[in-house]
């Protein structure tokens, strides 16, 4: 009984080529993010519900970590972008989020839009300054547009 | 003249020939494996003696006034006995500790940044005998070619004292020749004959400073007969992908033609773990004087909790000791603080970590 | 040879145990609340009989002091060091008594945020670990965003460890809580803390959470949990099978698996005995200073 069960399980299982649950949750290429600023094309492709996907992480991992900048398709159109939260297991007093955020921002580093409606966490503040160069982009813009942290 | 002159070179060439001469035998002789003396098989068959209960209990009495000999021993620095004139220097070679790993748990420094340490514990540990350079006769083989001078004595130093009548006669010759209780491990330290310390001096973690750096010697953990994938973390083959059968295994092993063997040292499967190791410029953290417990920076000291492990100076040029440490050793005092701190290191009993705004 | 001695001490100290367990229950750690009624049960029950030691009841509200039960990392004088540190922190900050489904107000202080200090409201969905790596996670939703911080329970930057709302859950783990309804873990960063009147036993809270439709983040209706009202109505046909195909019922029977997963009520006695004065006197001082500023409050108001 339980082998023409388990066979007709097997069966089934065939039909179904893909599985849903979610294990590392790490930001790769092809990621799905979320949009959490109110720039236009942002709320739009949320709007849309075809949130951007990552096809670039701009670091030696190629795995996006908190505050990495990532270049993602948006709308048929290439933007970069910086993770604000992740979904992934966290290190102690870091925030966990339930989706992987993004900020969109342009190649100096100042955001699209003007409003953050998320908590941003404040290790973003160090590692952001930290990034920052003086002749280079200038990530902090992004802290001044937050309106909360955790 | 021209005689002696003859002479000479005829001689001078006979000493050449003679010189040049290499005497090739077919049979290589191996030296001769000399033991250390102290190597002695220490576990005994324990059989079941015909003794009267009168007797045993007699036995128990004599070992309870030796252990209490032994533990009212004062140690020979105290006393005054040994008058220390040297000074140390960077170039003398203290003695080490023989230490247990006893498990690992996280401190935080002031910073509040998490550090996991692992905590050794110096168990009862005395000095068993000195060994002057000159009598140090250690057995050499065949990669050590030449003949060096012994400039280091060697010093037997044991840990945890054990009933005797657990041990083989022989093993507790080598403790009844100093007047000393067997103990379960013994081991060897060289130190420079500057450093040396009387039979029956006690060790304790204060050997050590807080903020010192040191070198832990131990016996990795045995995981037995491992494959590739463990041993060496090599990546294995596919899951699926038509892959049959070779899903862990190395895969090829070596090329063809010039190189068509197995070249020496290719990494295949086999015994892993259960070596030597020694673990250089650990840092020590924080020490308690009243359990002997050192906390070491860092959690890959090898072994897994309960090993035996032993502790030196190190030997890295950067961390090496710039300021005098306790020499030859720390004597025993009574009036020790109960806990020494790294000054990174927050006490568990100051208060919370506040930062001031910058 | 070792290992077989090892083997079989270690058999015969599990007879043992499951020998004693037959006239008492009590050395099995709270894994849930359920368990707890039962114990309590007995306790009344078995209170003509015999006298159940009531230090050991701090098993439910300090259950970092237990060590792990690995034998691989057993050490006395390593776990006796490990609490007299954790008491040594004890007496620098108040740490109360919270289970998982408490609400706890965390202040800690962050080098990174511009005051320096940095406080997070939140329902304490895990707590685990043992000794001075003893961890609870904090879940929140802020801005409609879900949010969870994992802090060191004996972490000095730690400032000050509020509970908001002492009661429990009905499980011991509430990760579903990440795929429920927003308004499951919602809590204001403003909310009163609400005093229980003294003596009064741990409530428990009944509350059913919703679930999302799928997809979730694990398979909750293999867990076998309480706390979630709507989940039949979120499974197929397939799902209902395979639940009763990877169903575990031998599990409750098996003796050896819980003797593996706790302390022997021997070890237990010592344990407690040692920190018990201790911890008591703590409790004791810190609910006098509790009091003082309970009083105090109404008067720098009315000021």
């Amino acid at each position: 009984m339980f082998t023409s069960l388990l066979s007709k399980i097997s069966s089934r299982n065939l039909t179904c080529g893909f599985h849903t649950t979610s294990c590392l949750n790490e930001v790769r290429l092809l990621t799905r993010l979320r949009v959490v600023d109110n720039s236009e094309i942002g709320k739009r492709a949320m709007a849309e519900g075809k949130p951007p996907k990552v096809i670039c992480v701009y670091n030696k991992q190629r795995v996006g970590y908190i505050g990495d900048r990532v270049m993602v398709a948006i709308k048929g159109q290439k933007k970069k972008g910086i993770l604000v939260g992740l979904k992934q297991t966290q290190k102690v007093k870091v925030p966990k989020f339930d989706s992987n955020n993004v900020v969109l921002i342009d190649d100096n580093g100042t955001p699209l839009g003007t409003r953050i409606h998320v908590p941003i966490p404040t290790i973003l503040r160090t590692i952001l300054k930290e990034r920052t160069h003086s002749k280079g982009a200038d990530y902090t813009k992004l802290l001044s547009i937050a309106t909360k942290f955790v | 003249m021209t005689t002696s002159n003859l002479k000479l070179l005829c001689s001078n060439f006979c000493k050449l020939r003679l010189d040049n001469m290499v005497t090739r035998s077919n049979s290589y002789y191996k030296p001769r494996y000399r033991p250390p003396h102290w190597y002695m098989p220490k576990d005994r068959v324990m059989t079941d003696d015909m003794v009267t209960q009168e007797n045993k209990q007699f036995i128990e009495e004599v070992m309870k006034d030796k252990l209490k000999m032994q533990t009212e021993m004062k140690s020979p620095l105290v006393e005054g006995d040994v008058q220390q004139t040297v000074q140390w220097s960077p170039f003398i070679k203290r003695t080490g500790l023989i230490a247990r790993k006893i498990g690992n748990y996280p401190v935080w420094d002031k910073s509040g940044k998490k550090l996991q340490t692992t905590l050794l514990q110096v168990v009862d540990n005395h000095v068993i005998k000195y060994i002057p350079p000159e009598e140090y006769k250690p057995m050499r083989n065949s990669t050590q070619s030449g003949i060096r001078t012994q400039r280091h004595g060697c010093l037997l130093i044991g840990s945890q004292t054990i009933d005797p009548s657990t041990v083989t006669k022989d093993y507790c010759g080598i403790f009844d020749s100093v007047g000393m209780l067997p103990k379960q491990h013994l081991c060897r330290f060289l130190i420079s004959p500057e450093a040396a310390l009387p039979t029956g001096t006690p060790l304790f973690a204060t050997h050590f400073r807080v903020g010192d750096y040191i070198d832990i010697r131990a016996k990795t953990i045995d995981r037995g007969f491992q494959g590739v994938i463990k041993r060496w973390g090599f990546k294995g083959m596919p899951a699926s992908h038509g892959v049959t059968k070779t899903h862990r295994r190395p895969g090829n092993i070596g090329g063809g033609g010039e190189k068509g063997r197995v070249w020496p040292g290719t990494k295949m499967p086999g015994h892993m773990g259960n070596r030597w190791r020694i673990l250089r410029g650990v840092k020590i953290l924080r020490i308690n004087t009243k359990y002997n417990v050192i906390w070491a920076l860092g959690v890959a000291i090898p072994g897994e909790t309960g090993a035996m492990c032993y502790l030196y100076d190190t030997v890295l040029p950067l961390k090496k000791l710039k300021t005098a440490p306790p020499f030859p050793t720390h004597p025993p005092m009574s009036d020790l603080p109960l806990e020494y701190y790294d000054e990174s290191i927050h006490p568990f009993d100051d208060s919370t970590i506040t930062l001031d705004d910058a | 040879m070792s290992l077989a001695l090892r083997k079989t001490t270690d058999i015969v100290a599990a007879t043992k145990w499951i020998l004693r367990r037959g006239c008492l229950n009590l050395s099995t750690l709270p894994e849930k609340s359920e368990v707890l009624e039962q114990s309590g049960n007995e306790v009344k029950r078995r209170s003509g009989r015999k006298p159940v030691n009531p230090i050991l009841k701090c098993r439910h509200v300090y259950p970092e002091f237990l060590p792990d039960p690995n034998p691989k990392w057993r050490n006395s004088l390593r776990e006796k060091l490990e609490r007299m540190d954790m008491l040594k922190r004890r007496n620098q900050i108040e740490i109360p008594e919270f289970y998982v489904g408490s609400i706890l107000a965390v202040t800690i202080s962050d080098p990174h945020a511009q005051s320096k200090t940095n406080r997070f409201v939140g329902i304490c969905i895990e707590r685990k670990g043992s000794g001075l790596r003893a961890e609870f996670t904090l879940r929140n939703v802020v801005d409609h965003q879900g949010v969870e911080i994992r802090y060191d329970l004996y972490d000095p930057t730690i400032h000050q460890i509020q509970v908001l709302r002492l009661e429990k859950r009905l499980d011991d783990k509430l990760f579903y809580l990440r795929d429920a309804l927003p308004e499951y873990s919602t809590f204001p960063f403003d909310m009163d803390p609400e005093i229980l009147p003294e003596g009064t036993p741990v409530p428990i809270n009944p509350v059913q959470v919703k679930l999302k439709p799928r997809p979730w983040l694990e398979r909750w209706e293999r867990q076998e949990l309480k706390g979630i009202s709507n989940i039949e109505e979120h499974l197929k046909e397939k799902d209902r099978v395979r639940r009763e195909l990877r169903k575990k019922p031998w599990e409750k029977y098996d003796l050896m698996l819980q003797y593996r997963k706790t302390i022997p009520i021997e070890e237990q006695n010592d344990i407690w005995s040692e920190v018990y004065n201790q911890l008591h006197q703590l409790q004791v001082s810190q609910k006098k200073i509790s009091r003082k500023r309970t009083y105090s409050t109404p008067k720098t108001q009315l000021g």
